[in-house]
């Protein structure tokens, strides 16, 4: 049922199935056209036998800019997720996965390490799964995001920046266990 | 964009204080006045250029151009420029790049030409992507070519892969000459097969060597071939060790691999197809990649069916059973994805098998071996979502024998080894889908005519023994009946009911899929453009269609999240005329920003027709779709196409390149465009650019090819290959296409000459002179519009268009004929030709029949207007056209007699008075629309609707009042008067909209 390949810029005409649903971010065409530019290999699609794009992945290797390099908050190499998702019919079969463990892999390529993410505090189903996959909690951004998704009278909502460590981390420096104690403003986040 | 977007250029340090001041403080009659004085003391050309810069920023139009001409005389010059200078001087002329000035013909050459004499400098990069940026490709090739020259044995590889990645794109692009593409394309092709040969025979290549090491250069490589080599070339190079697609796959690369297979398989190198996916496969069981990285789906498909093209098939597809029965072993292992596709893998390889193989005793019982492998396959995954659209294909390949075994023998089966009630359920709307799917494959008909029902059924259906054509309407009743049995078994369970949370998909919205789908077909709506000529509500039957959209609305409201039924609903709702509330259905979709050129279509297409009024909401309807192209396409390149030249993304390069004249060629945008213009005319509104001054249009001609990219993927469709998919059935009218698009681009350019008002300060210094060239002008425009109108009208004898959007170009193609004769003919001429009076007869004639369209006199008739605005609308818009192309007919003759007091200026007698007699008709035709819309609104204005409405939809004393009672045990009671009330409403809102248009 699935094919999994690079993405390519006419993938953008086959994203109704991921994109209508509610919980996926549809972006600007340079936003998308951006992670195709620099880092095409972290942009990778599943597409069904009829070409509709059912789960991708975006993501790109880079570490904060060298101005921050001795702040306490400085990245450096590493793989970022950016977006992440699969159509509501394509669920429960690893998809999701699949597609992590392929820009994991792009990660240990590019010696990157480690991969991190940012996902809502409240958004329990995608913890869980990245937690199932390796991914720990390393610090938590104050209202990172400028909505709440499922509290109305709140304006904004934190997140988790997720980590799990590459290969090139084998003495495992660039995650912790007590992430969640760890609290940073979006500002110092690059 | 380049650093002019955010302010001036900053100048040199040299500069002194006061100057550089003036300069950022923006006070220009100080720099002009401080630069000159430099220059007169220095003579140094940089102040005279900072003076021009500061000209240019004043409203003369001389100094507006000094820069321009500055520019010219560099260029004539043959001298290096000095960088300083060239960034002022674009600074200066910013605004008339892509217009007045095009940047390839200036700045991109003197920018090249400054990049030669200074190779080494760090700015020369810079000049590349400023070239880029405005799309010059023919000063960004020669800048790359000397980056490269300069720096060929450098360790950055980029500069050699930019001049080539610039050469190819030169030779493909409308900026290259004829006569220097054939040189540019194998410039490309040669220094690629020389990095690929050295690839090839070196052992290790370094990053110096001009080779192709990465993915990137590789595909370049073979994309260049794919588009100038031969097919020889290409597939001699995918074989090779090193830099065939099995060599890279064995590094992990597997684009190539993929792209390969694509480019093999539009030639029809099915052994070469073969052979690539068994070595790509066994790399995968021998350890060499990754075991499961090329088992795709679409890769198991192209291995049998290239099997089952091999001269010895059976051999074939025996390696290819051989080879899936070594991954079946693997499949513990496997991601549950690599699972299904190997189950998919076998299923499909069971279909490719010859019928000799699949049932060698050829036993009648239909349990072949497709069939059983069909209910392996749902044995293992009819829970999942997507296990219909799995098995479909393959369905719709089985005979009627073996049809009526897996309905009979094998669904049973796997219902009744399960235990679980909810499991049952699932198995029984896979079987509703499953049934009405068959009711649109042939193979469920018997060839052999029944006898009584004549011409329209005019063949046996084999499963229910009546006579029936597809599809079989006794089939689709026993569908509705036993779906909505199985829909209310599950609404009175509550264990089940529970249980559908737990569920991939609630099999209600299967069942009311079914039930709805078949009301549909049995209203008797067809998919548009089988009987182009008709009405809707004439050939269908209403309740059937009422009950269907009930049905289906119900259901909604207990899966809002699917978003098929959503979009099916959204399409409803359209064809009804219920525009507003359509567009409540749509807004939560969320389409906005990128997906908006592939959906848009689903609900904006034709909706000027529909409704105007919902263009009078607080946020302009197509605001969105317009601030995403004007964002998208402000810049000539393509978005970010400077970020995959620096990092060496080539296809990238290519494939952004070529997105980006696809979207500028969008069917969507035009659409986008036109709605707008047309919704603003209605109202009177001020339109801001004629269409052929849009930026947007800018990159289309008469013989672009406009691209239509709707994306109906997440459309329900449970109709086989057989029969038009569902959105066929359902739409206004055919979908975008490229003819459409050049009619309604032409149309508005035809309006935008007739509704052109000049400046009122405007008053030429030489009013004859000036009238000769508006003359001119405009018969030039005019002898375009017609010719090409007219052209594109005749051009088919079908066009995707409605019968109503055929009258309207039609006529405009006719009145622009008359208008540009009236226009051209002579005073002194005794007369017009009379292809005039032939013109404006048609032309009338086909407004009399226009005429005779509206009734609104009864309930019924209201509703059916109700589904024929588009039409109305469009007779609207054809009598306004009248009425414009003779009132500028006559306005242009009054004008001319006003200027020019002998009347020699003026029309001809004749022509006026046909023009006259043209207004007329139009004015007649614009009135009765008015009048219609008038009674519609007084129609909808008495009380009783919600009870009319329930009255169509649930008629009494019909023979379908089984339906009606099924429908409404689902639906329950209170939903029904919502529902009809929702629909008043929304039809209300519509003709209101309408009766507020101007008249």
């Amino acid at each position: 049922m699935a094919n999994f390949r690079r993405f390519r810029p006419d993938d953008l005409n086959k994203l109704s199935k991921c994109n209508l649903d509610p919980l996926t971010e549809t972006y600007e065409l340079g936003f998308y056209l951006q992670y195709y530019a620099k880092w095409p290999s972290l942009f990778q699609v599943a597409e069904d036998q009829d070409g509709n794009i059912i789960g991708y992945i975006m993501g790109k290797l880079e570490s904060s800019p060298d101005v921050y390099k001795f702040s306490e908050h400085y990245l450096p190499w590493h793989a970022h997720i950016t977006a992440v998702t699969v159509a509501p019919e394509a669920r429960r079969l690893g998809i999701g996965k699949m597609l992590t463990e392929q820009l994991e892999a792009a990660g240990d390529a590019g010696n990157a390490w480690f991969v991190d993410l940012f996902v809502r505090k409240t958004n329990y189903k995608a913890i869980k799964f990245y937690e199932s996959m390796g991914y720990s909690i390393f610090r938590v951004v104050k209202d990172y995001y400028g909505e709440h998704s499922t509290d109305p009278t709140q304006d904004s909502e934190d997140a988790y920046d997720m980590r799990k460590p590459l290969k090139r981390d084998v003495k495992k420096e660039h995650i912790r266990e007590d992430g969640e104690k760890h609290e940073v403003d979006p500002t110092d986040v690059w | 964009m380049s650093s002019y977007a955010y302010g001036p250029p900053p100048l040199r340090n040299s500069v002194d204080m006061q100057l550089q001041s003036a300069f950022s403080d923006r006070n220009w009659s100080s720099v002009i006045r401080l630069a000159a004085k430099r220059f007169a003391t220095f003579k140094d050309p940089y102040y005279e250029a900072i003076k021009i810069c500061a000209e240019s920023q004043l409203d003369g139009t001389p100094e507006k151009c000094a820069a321009i001409v500055a520019i010219d005389e560099l260029v004539q010059s043959k001298k290096t420029p000095d960088l300083d200078t060239l960034e002022l001087y674009e600074y200066a002329c910013r605004d008339f790049l892509g217009y007045e000035v095009e940047y390839a013909d200036g700045l991109g050459p003197l920018r090249a030409r400054w990049v030669k004499a200074n190779a080494t400098s760090p700015l020369a990069v810079n000049c590349l992507q400023t070239c880029l940026e405005h799309w010059d490709l023919v000063s960004a090739q020669h800048i790359a070519t000397t980056l490269d020259k300069t720096f060929a044995n450098s360790s950055d590889r980029r500069f050699m892969f930019w001049s080539i990645t610039l050469t190819f794109l030169l030779s493909i692009s409308p900026q290259c000459t004829d006569a220097s593409r054939k040189i540019y394309s194998m410039l490309a092709v040669r220094q690629l097969e020389k990095a690929a040969d050295l690839t090839e025979n070196s052992e290790k290549l370094e990053k110096t060597d001009r080779g192709l090491l990465s993915e990137e250069e590789v595909c370049l490589y073979y994309r260049v071939l794919l588009h100038h080599g031969t097919k020889e070339e290409f597939t001699s190079r995918i074989q090779s060790p090193k830099l065939g697609a099995i060599g890279q796959l064995k590094q992990g690369r597997k684009l190539l691999f993929c792209e390969a297979l694509d480019a093999l398989e539009k030639w029809g190198e099915w052994d070469q197809i073969y052979n690539l996916c068994r070595e790509a496969l066994t790399l995968g069981l021998e350890g060499t990649t990754t075991p499961f990285l090329v088992c795709d789906l679409r890769i198991w498909k192209k291995f049998a069916s290239a099997a089952s093209k091999a001269t010895d098939t059976d051999a074939a597809l025996s390696e290819v059973r051989n080879v899936l029965n070594k991954f079946i072993q693997l499949k513990d292992k496997a991601n549950p994805m690599y699972k299904k596709n190997i189950s998919l893998a076998l299923l499909d390889t069971t279909f490719r098998l010859p019928s000799t193989d699949l049932n060698p005793n050829n036993d009648q019982s239909g349990l072949t071996p497709r069939v059983a492998q069909i209910g392996l396959y749902l044995d293992q995954y009819y829970e999942r979502l997507a296990a219909f659209d799995d098995v479909k294909g393959y369905v719709a390949e089985l005979s009627f024998e073996e049809v009526k075994t897996l309905l009979d023998d094998v669904l049973p089966k796997i219902s009744g080894e399960s235990p679980e009630k909810k499991s049952q359920i699932i198995i029984k709307a896979m079987e509703s889908k499953l049934r009405y799917f068959l009711t649109t494959c042939p193979q469920t008909l018997s060839p052999s005519a029944a006898t009584g029902e004549g011409k329209r059924k005019p063949f046996k259906c084999l499963f229910c023994s009546q006579p029936a054509s597809l599809p079989c309407e006794t089939c689709l009743k026993k569908i509705i009946a036993d779906a909505a049995e199985t829909y209310s078994q599950i609404s009175a369970d509550k264990e089940l009911l529970a249980a559908i949370p737990e569920l991939d998909r609630d099999p209600r919205l299967d069942l009311a899929l079914a039930i709805g789908t078949s009301l549909l077909k049995l209203s008797g709506l067809r998919p548009y453009g089988s009987d182009a000529t008709r009405s809707l509500w004439e050939d269908i039957k209403p309740s059937l269609l009422f009950q269907a959209v009930l049905l289906l609305d119900a259901q909604l409201k207990i899966t809002p999240n699917d978003n098929g039924l959503r979009l099916l609903l959204v399409q409803l709702y359209l064809l009804l005329g219920c525009a507003s509330y359509a567009h409540q259905l749509w807004v939560p979709m969320g389409v906005k920003r990128t997906i908006q050129d592939a959906l848009s279509p689903l609900f904006f297409d034709r909706i000027s027709t529909i409704s105007p009024g919902l263009f009078h909401g607080t946020r302009p309807l197509m605001e969105p779709l317009q601030t995403y192209y004007s964002y998208t396409l402000r810049d000539p390149s393509p978005i970010r196409i400077w970020d995959a030249f620096s990092a060496g993304s080539y296809t990238s390069i290519l494939d952004m390149n070529d997105y980006d004249k696809k979207l500028r060629t969008s069917c969507t945008l035009m659409m986008t465009l036109v709605e707008e213009r047309r919704a603003t005319r209605c109202f009177g509104g001020k339109i801001d650019f004629d269409i052929d001054d849009h930026p947007l249009t800018a990159d289309i001609f008469d013989d672009t090819v406009l691209l239509n990219k709707t994306d109906y993927g997440s459309f329900t469709n449970l109709e086989s290959v057989y029969s038009p998919p569902i959105q066929e059935y359902l739409r206004l009218g055919p979908g975008l296409s490229n003819e459409r698009s050049h009619l309604s681009y032409l149309s508005e350019k035809y309006l935008d000459l007739l509704t052109y008002k000049p400046p009122q300060p405007y008053k030429p210094s030489k009013p004859t002179d000036a009238a000769a060239r508006d003359r001119a002008y405009t018969i030039e425009v005019l002898s375009h519009v017609s010719e090409t109108l007219t052209t594109l009208v005749q051009s088919q004898s079908s066009l995707p268009i409605t019968p109503a959007e055929h009258t309207y170009y039609s006529i405009l193609s006719l009145l622009s004929s008359a208008v540009l004769i009236c226009l051209s003919t002579p005073r002194t001429n005794p007369s017009p030709p009379k292809t005039l009076s032939l013109l404006t007869s048609s032309i009338k004639s086909a407004a009399g029949t226009l005429r005779s369209g509206f009734n609104a006199t009864s309930t019924e008739k209201v509703i059916a207007s109700l589904t024929e605005l588009h039409s109305t609308a469009l007779a609207r818009d054809t009598g306004i056209a009248i009425k414009l192309s003779a009132g500028f007919v006559l306005t242009w003759n009054d004008n001319e007699n006003a200027r020019d007091r002998s009347g020699r200026s003026a029309l001809h007698r004749e022509a006026i008075a046909e023009m006259k007699a043209l207004e007329a008709a139009g004015v007649k035709v614009v009135g009765d629309v008015k009048a219609h819309f008038g009674k519609m609104k007084e129609g909808l204005g008495e009380s009783g609707w919600l009870d009319r409405i329930l009255e169509v939809t649930f008629p009494e004393g019909e023979e379908d009042e089984d339906f009606a009672r099924a429908v409404q045990k689902i639906v329950g009671g209170g939903e029904e008067e919502e529902w009809a009330a929702k629909i008043a409403d929304s039809w209300r809102d519509v003709v209101k909209g309408w009766v507020g248009v101007n008249w």
